[in-house]
């Protein structure tokens, strides 16, 4: 049985100027997210993920188009009135955190902000435990953890407003495989535990199609390819998906092109 | 031969030139304001038996032409001459980056109306400006002091202004956005500490300005109104006399030129401090 959409995006279009001439970041875009689901959004550099991210979570606005969350509609709301809902994860964790305070602190904030939690100090722990970070490391500034260390702490962030859903944009491209694993394997269960849609923006086909639910490919701010993950990712049926998919480049793929060239 | 390459100066030596003139500008500010208990005379006692008296026992430094002491005219001076700098710099300081900080994070009509008006303030020499507004309003320190504030907020405003614009479009603002800030918190408590290098850095550096300023003014007759003690004055009042009684000029100008110097040296060593750590 489906659900009610928990996000559902609507003929989404966002321009940008760039001198005297607009460029259309996101070209009627539609879709919808279901609770508990994960969706990847794949597609090259300049194809709109990280725009169509921004618009959701309201740090900038549609130019046309509606945006609906748990059926409300959103569409020219602030950060503060849908962030209790839909956190972002940002690709650069370490420039998302104020540079001048501890970890702790920024963790703190949305838990005294957005209220509601009688033990702030108590769900700081909660939080670094449900994302295996060890507690100590809460009080270093960011510049003092590691990529992975930091990515963990940005979801620990995202998750204290207690959301529904988590927009990851990129959140394993700086990272080495291991850490990549990791960080997969961390949403992967706190979708199982929390009940959290998750929409998940990477250029590794890979793991999207081990990750996902469902894929929507994004080519030039247009949707060009959405469907069940692992059936879009081996069975593309649009040529820009198989292009990507084409542009994957494995041993395998590289000794072929070798042995043709 | 192989020539000797001169070394940039350590971290530790930045901080320590940065001490050393830290030391020597509290210093300033403590005789400042221990002038009335250090001032071995009246500052504005006349005696017509001393005018114009040489350096001797009685008055140290000598005495100007009503018979003043000029130490004691010198140390209470001292106070004028530097509060009124840092008070000044503090209160134009203040304003101006919170303009600038305000101007660069909402832009728009406040921030055209603003950053015009600080080109057009901008476009006269600083100086200029100063005596013809001085001029209006009459003499006095204060306002002396707002004459020179007139321009002097526009360099924070700027300054503050092109950092805000820079510091906002970073993740860690909209993360603070998607934390449940609003827009003071995000002011005050995230871009305000991330510029607040640069705008002690320029405050620092105006400090040695704005005394010459004030100093500038008086002397032109447009400050400090005598018989008040302001080195400025001072001078103004004995450079008609500075054949007879040199001493009279020199004190009030030694004092200034070592002050401005003072406060100028702790502004570059913490600008230099502040360059190699990335703040400004």
């Amino acid at each position: 049985m489906e659900h009610k959409p928990l996000l559902e995006v609507r003929h989404a279009t966002k321009e940008y100027k760039r001198g005297s001439r607009c460029v259309r970041a996101l070209d009627d875009v539609s879709f919808t997210l279901q609770p508990g689901e994960i969706l990847g959004i794949v597609g090259e550099s300049g194809s709109g993920k990280s725009t169509l991210l921004r618009q959701i979570v309201c740090l900038e606005h549609l130019d046309s188009g509606e945006l609906l969350l748990d059926g409300r509609d959103v569409t020219h709301a602030a950060p503060r009135d849908v962030c209790r809902r839909v956190q972002l994860v940002f690709q650069d964790a370490a420039a998302s955190f104020d540079p001048r305070r501890t970890v702790r602190q920024s963790l703190y904030e949305p838990l005294r902000l957005l209220g509601g939690e009688p033990d702030p100090a108590a769900r700081v722990t909660e939080l670094l435990r449900q994302v295996g970070v060890p507690e100590e490391l809460a009080d270093r500034r960011p510049a003092q953890l590691s990529g992975g260390q930091c990515q963990r702490m940005a979801i620990a962030r995202a998750l204290a407003a207690r959301p529904a859903a988590l927009l990851c944009d990129e959140v394993t491209s700086a990272l080495d495989v291991s850490a990549q694993a990791q960080i997969v394997r961390l949403l992967a269960s706190l979708r199982a535990g929390l009940g959290l849609a998750i929409v998940f923006v990477s250029h590794d086909l890979a793991l999207v199609s081990s990750l996902c639910d469902r894929a929507m490919v994004l080519q030039g701010g247009r949707c060009v390819e959405q469907g069940a993950a692992n059936a879009l990712i081996t069975n593309p049926q649009e040529p820009y998906t198989r292009r990507l998919r084409e542009s994957v480049l494995t041993l395998d793929a590289l000794r072929e092109r070798e042995r043709k060239a | 031969m192989r020539k000797m390459q001169k070394r940039p100066p350590t971290r530790r030596a930045r901080k320590t030139r940065v001490l050393v003139f830290l030391v020597l500008a509290l210093l300033l500010m403590a005789v400042s304001l221990l002038a009335p208990y250090l001032a071995p005379n009246d500052p504005n006692a006349t005696n017509a038996a001393a005018q114009n008296a040489a350096p001797g026992a009685a008055y140290p430094l000598g005495a100007d032409r009503y018979g003043r002491c000029v130490l004691s005219r010198v140390l209470a001076g001292a106070r004028t001459s530097i509060f009124s700098a840092v008070a000044l710099v503090a209160v134009s300081g203040i304003v101006g980056s919170l303009l600038g900080v305000l101007c660069g994070y909402y832009g728009g009509v406040l921030d055209s109306v603003v950053m015009r008006l600080a080109d057009i303030l901008l476009a006269f020499p600083q100086m200029v400006l100063a005596i013809a507004v001085a001029g209006v309003l009459g003499g006095g320190l204060l306002n002396a002091m707002l004459a020179l504030g007139v321009t002097s907020w526009t360099l924070y405003a700027r300054l503050a202004r092109s950092h805000t614009m820079a510091c906002k479009a970073e993740p860690f603002i909209a993360a603070a956005k998607l934390s449940g800030c609003g827009d003071a918190r995000i002011l005050l408590c995230h871009i305000l500490p991330n510029i607040a290098g640069p705008l002690i850095v320029n405050a620092a550096t105006q400090l040695g300005t704005t005394m010459i300023g004030i100093a500038g003014l008086s002397f032109l007759g447009l400050g400090v109104v005598p018989p008040n003690a302001e080195w400025g004055s001072m001078i103004n009042e004995a450079r008609s006399y500075i054949q007879l009684a040199p001493w009279t000029v020199l004190a009030p100008a030694g004092a200034t030129v070592l002050t401005v110097m003072i406060f100028n040296c702790l502004g570059d060593a913490v600008r230099d401090l502040a360059d190699e750590s990335g703040v400004a």
